[in-house]
This record gives structure tokens, sequence and C-alpha cells, in this order.
């Protein structure tokens, strides 16, 4: 079976600080595929892939990466490439001294092929690294985790800072890369477009928790918008508002698909996008509500430990699965 | 071994871009040597310190941390080559005195025997391994931006400067030689144990983290 | 291969992948044992997952429209094979029942709907000719 995932986190535990800490995380993907991870800024995204990386430790729970547990062998290393929202080389370095730094820590370092996609991806050998763009950035790094023949990619918030044209490129490039059905690829993002095509798997993340994980229909088809006029869905039995907004125009939520019936007449009850899953889940804390007796308690602003409970309680880490 | 080696050699590239900044560093040194040729080896060894700190500067800025932690190598290979790199540069730093003092010793006919080549390469040793020594432990733990490695150089250097006007004769300094050698291994391997123990705090698995110095888990999101 | 995707039509992306290949084979715009790009290669040209041009192309080759090779990709299968056959003459009654339908509506008899088709073939055999 494990050889079959090209991870998995289960039950994973970090104390970031005081305040932030991944809690009972889980999530896994199967070899050969894109997940999307996908949460607001400071949902816990950057930690999840930390820890799956091994590049911080975590508490509670395992995590096991290409068939290994980590923190595993350092040789697992040569099978992970890594692109982040910034650059891990020296700024004065050029192109091509990137490479002369890199290949001797990979055994399986092609230099063939990091000039052929340097020149795929219009990047001069000559550059600097700090002269590049933020999409030069993000390709240079691709081209080394593919020069050194990486089984898997990660990528943190990739798209952030892209240009719609690049984005597309990038999705090509991440194409071209699953062709070989032994790569899989994981990406952080809080940009859903991106997502809504490409993505195989998604996995939601909200305040150091999974609100949801699986494949892309079976998020879709988990959740329903409704929306209403001003005074609809004030206190629905049994259904949990997700992410209440209510304005003077409307109010519109997100509510579990099994939960969707039991909802009064009146309201419009969809399939919804991506990324009004994305509004409603990422909202739960942080709106504020206008008229916080009337919302019905979910998108009241509890304290934050027993918010996490209450959350934890009502969505647990593998519903959709 | 190799993996430490890669890690030295990593260490190399990381300031090669600025090699034209040691090249003033060698400046400095050729003219010190021009008016005593003798005191070129320690000047060197002193030199050197800040040149070994040098690569802790640029992964500061460029977050070489990040890739120490990509590579496939062991966080333990990592520190180790940080220090053969110091001893790397130590050495060329050195070789590099002895092929100066020696011609400029020539030059402006100022005795240079062995035994005082042996003397100044004792005390550029000296020099050189407690500084960094001092520093490395601080520098992998906190980084370059929150220690400043002159702390320790610039003191050192006034010592450095103190006993040469204080007229210490090399014959003075002979019998202690073996034991400044002794000294500066030891606290060169002291150094890289207390570095290893306290990296060891950085990446922790099964137990809460309480401090983060580096930052590296703050700069997450 | 020609696959036009459309995001507003309301209908899953792999059923619009399924429908457009099999109206080309039907059209013998593909011809049989012509190749399909594998899985992994339209993902990717789509710009979609893979999970949905695996499910597409799985509905295909379930209906018998194609053969999928694992590691390689997939190739058009005879149109006369009995699953295709089945296929169309299911839309043949689908849309003979329709017809039906409307001509109850129209208070048409048997032999008024016997001469339409007549005059429909006439007038297709009219054209190709």
């Amino acid at each position: 079976m494990s050889s079959e995932l090209a991870f998995s986190l289960r039950g994973v535990g970090a104390a970031v600080s005081g305040s932030f800490a991944l809690r009972d995380v889980s999530f896994e993907l199967p070899t050969g595929y894109v997940m999307g991870l996908m949460g607001a800024n400071g949902a816990g995204k950057t930690t999840a892939i930390r820890c799956l990386l091994g590049m911080r430790g975590f508490e509670t729970g395992e995590i096991e990466l290409l068939g290994h547990r980590v923190p595993g062998p350092v040789a697992l290393r040569q099978d992970v490439g890594v692109v982040l929202h910034r650059t891990y080389f020296v700024g004065d370095w050029r192109l091509a001294e990137v490479e002369r730094a890199l290949r001797p820590f990979y055994d399986r370092w092609d230099r063939a092929r990091y000039r052929q996609l340097l020149a795929d991806f219009g990047l001069d050998l000559r550059a600097r690294v700090k002269d590049l763009s933020r999409g030069m950035a993000v390709k240079l790094m691709i081209a080394v985790a593919l020069s050194h023949q990486a089984r898997l990619l990660v990528f943190d918030e990739p798209t952030s800072g892209l240009d719609p044209a690049t984005r597309d490129e990038l999705a090509g490039i991440i194409g071209d890369f699953l062709l070989d059905e032994g790569h899989s690829v994981l990406f952080s993002t809080h940009i859903t477009s991106d997502l809504d095509r490409i993505g195989d798997y998604l996995t939601l993340i909200h305040e150091g928790r999974i609100a949801a994980t699986g494949t892309k229909d079976e998020i879709l088809d988990a959740y329903r918008v409704v929306r209403g006029g001003p005074d609809d869905l004030s206190e629905p039995v049994g259904v949990q508002l997700i992410g209440l907004r209510r304005t003077p125009a409307g109010t519109q939520a997100l509510v579990r698909t099994g939960e969707a019936g039991l909802l009064s007449g009146d309201v419009l009850v969809e399939a919804p996008t991506l990324e009004e899953i994305a509004v409603h889940i990422g909202a739960r804390a942080n709106r504020r509500d206008p008229h916080p007796g009337a919302s019905g308690g979910t998108s009241r602003r509890p304290r934050p430990d027993v918010g996490r409970q209450d959350r934890g309680s009502s969505m647990s880490a593998r519903e959709t699965a | 071994m190799t993996a430490i080696a890669r890690v030295a050699v990593l260490n190399l590239r990381t300031i090669a871009p600025y090699r034209s900044q040691g090249l003033v560093l060698l400046g400095v040194a050729v003219l010190l040597g021009a008016r005593s040729p003798v005191l070129v080896l320690p000047a060197l060894g002193l030199l050197a310190a800040p040149i070994a700190a040098y690569p802790f500067n640029v992964a500061d800025k460029a977050g070489l941390e990040t890739l120490y932690s990509l590579l496939p190598v062991t966080r333990r290979c990592v520190l180790y080559g940080h220090y053969a790199w110091a001893m790397a540069s130590y050495l060329a730093a050195v070789a590099v005195g002895a092929a100066l003092a020696f011609p400029l010793a020539r030059v402006e006919a100022v005795p240079f025997t062995g035994r005082t080549f042996l003397t100044m390469l004792t005390l550029a040793w000296a020099l050189f391994a407690v500084n960094v020594a001092i520093q490395f432990p601080l520098l992998i733990r906190f980084g370059y931006t929150r220690v400043s490695v002159l702390a320790t150089t610039v003191p050192l250097a006034l010592l450095f400067f103190i006993i040469v006007k204080l007229d210490l004769t090399i014959g003075s300094v002979q019998i202690w030689l073996p034991l400044l050698w002794a000294a500066g291994l030891a606290a060169m391997a002291a150094s890289a144990a207390v570095a290893i123990t306290t990296d060891r705090k950085r990446l922790r698995y099964g137990k809460p983290e309480r401090d983060d110095p580096t930052g590296t888990n703050q700069r997450l999101e | 291969m020609r696959v036009v995707l459309s995001n507003s039509a309301g209908v899953p992306l792999y059923q619009q992948i399924k429908e457009q290949v099999g109206t080309a084979i039907l059209s013998g715009e593909l011809a049989e044992g012509s190749a399909l790009p594998s899985v992994r290669a339209l993902a990717r040209d789509l710009r979609i997952s893979i999970i949905t041009t695996t499910r597409a192309y799985a509905d295909l080759a379930a209906e018998g429209f194609i053969a999928t090779v694992p590691g390689k990709g997939a190739y058009v299968l005879p149109l006369d094979s009995a699953l295709v056959r089945e296929q169309l003459l299911r839309q043949v009654e689908d849309g003979l029942q329709a017809a039906l339908d409307a001509a109850r509506r129209a208070g048409l008899q048997r032999e008024d709907l016997i001469e339409i088709l007549d005059g429909l073939i006439h007038a297709e055999q009219d054209a190709v000719r």
C-alpha cells in the first residue's frame, strides 16, 4: 500500500508558536497524481509542507514520503524537488554556477537536461539568480528539480505573483512531468482557478486543521452553497452554516450536501465552485459578523481554543473520503 | 566524508562571486608584509577567520539554510562541512602567507628562518582557531546577521598587536608552540561539539519546540 | 483529435471529452485504429486533471469506442463492434421515440410517420447524388 502513495500524513501535530499549531493533520496522495493544498494565508499550508519534507519536526502522528518514514534516509531528498516562493540559491550565482554548486550532491544529475530545460524555459545560463523575475525563478527551481530527476515535486504557492500566461506555462510543465506515472505533484495555493483544472486531489486546510480532503469531485460533491434573503438561514435546525455571510441584500453560506435537504424552502441551493468553498471555509473565523446574534452560531467569533474544538468535532479530517 | 567535502566546496562556491573582495584583503596582507614580512602569516591567520565566516553572511541573505535542508546531506554533514571549509580556508591563507612572506623577507633582507616560519604558522593557527571556535557555533545557531563576526576578531587583533608591541621575542614563544597547536585543535573540536548539540534543538521530532532563535520556523506563511 | 471544452456548459468535463471523442469516432473523423493521446498527455494538453481524462477514456472504453493500452495510450476500435452497434441502435431508438412523442402531440398516424421517414431518406439520397 505504502509504495502506491507519494506521501501520507497521519494525525500530524506540530506546535509552531504559542497561538498556532497543526492539529491532527491527515492527508495522502497516490503516486502519479496532483494534489492542491488549499487554504488562506496562515492556515498551515507551509508548515504542513515543511513537516512533510523533514524541514521541521513534528510532535505527534507519522509522515511517510515516497515509501519512507519521515525523518528518513537523507537519500530520499534525491527524489524530491521543491519550489518555494523565493529561490534558495545565492543571488549572485549565474545559472551555470547554480548547476556547478548543486550537481555534486545529486547521484542522478543530468547536465544535458539542465541545459535543455533552461533553453526550453527561456533562461540564460549567464543570467544571475537575483535578476530573475518571479516566473523565471520558479522555472529555475523546476529545472533544478527535474535535472536531479525528482519523483515528487512540491510547490509552495508557485502561482502567487505569476501572470496568467506563466501560470498556464507552469500547468503545462507540471503536465509534462506527470506523463511519467511514477511522478507526483503537491502544490499549495490560495488561488483556486489554478487547481480547478489540473488538481486531481484537494486538501483544504484551515487554522491548522484539515477541513476536507479527497478527489476534487468528492470535495465539490460534499458541499452546497445556499443563498437567501437577508432574513433567511436564521437558526436552521441540524444544519451547520459554514462561513455565513449576511448583508442587507442577502445571505450566503456553505452547507454539507447531506444537510442541504434540511433547509427550509425559500433558499437557493447550488453546487459550489472551489472558489466558494475556499471563501466560506476560510472565512469561518476571520470574518466578523455584523449581526452576531442572528448568525446561528457558526460565524460568531468564539475564543480561539473553543473555536478549534468546535471545528474539530464538527469537521472530521477525512469526511469526504 | 565526501558529503562533508561537498558542503565545504559549496561554501567556497557560495562566496565565489565575491572573490574580488578577497583580493582587497590580500592587498592589506601585502602592505603589512612590506613593513614586516614576519607578521604576514599571523595577520592572514587573523583575516582567514572572517573569510571562513563569510559564507554564513551570504547564506543568511540567500536563504541557503533552506537549501541545506533540501540537499541530500545530513545536518551533521552540513555542520562538519562548515568546519572542513574553515580548515581549508586556514590552509589556503597560510599557503598564501608563506608564498608572500619568504620573497618579501628576501627583498627586505629580513632574516626569516624555518623556525620563525613555524612559530608564525602556529600563531596564525592559534588566532584563527580561537576566532572560528567562538564564532561558528554562534553563526550556526543564530545566523550571521545576529552575530557580529567582528565581536571576536577585533579584540583578538588588538591582543595580537599588543603582543607584538610588547616586543615578545620569537624565542620566548617557542616553548608554547605544541601547546598552541593542541589548544587550537581542542578549541575547534569543542566548538564543533557545541555547534552540533545546540543545533539539534532546531529540528526536533516528538517533543514540543520551545524556542527557535534562527527564526526558520517563524518564516512560515 | 479535437476536443473543445466549455467551462459554462454545465456538463462535466469528462462527459464533454467522452461525447466529443465518441462523436468523432461515429462520424468517421477518427478512423478505426487511429491512436489517441494518452490519458496523461491529454490532461496536460487540455490543462485538466488526470482523473478527469482517465474517467472519460474509461467510459469510452466501456462503450466499446476505444481500447486503452496501459502505459501507452489508446486507439480507436472498429466501429462495427457489437457494443458500438448497440450504442447506435439505442441512439436510433431514442431518436425515433422522440419523434413518436412529437407525432402523438401533433396527431400524426403511423402512415404519416413512415411517409416523413421515406421523405427524409429520399432527400438524403438526393443530397448525396
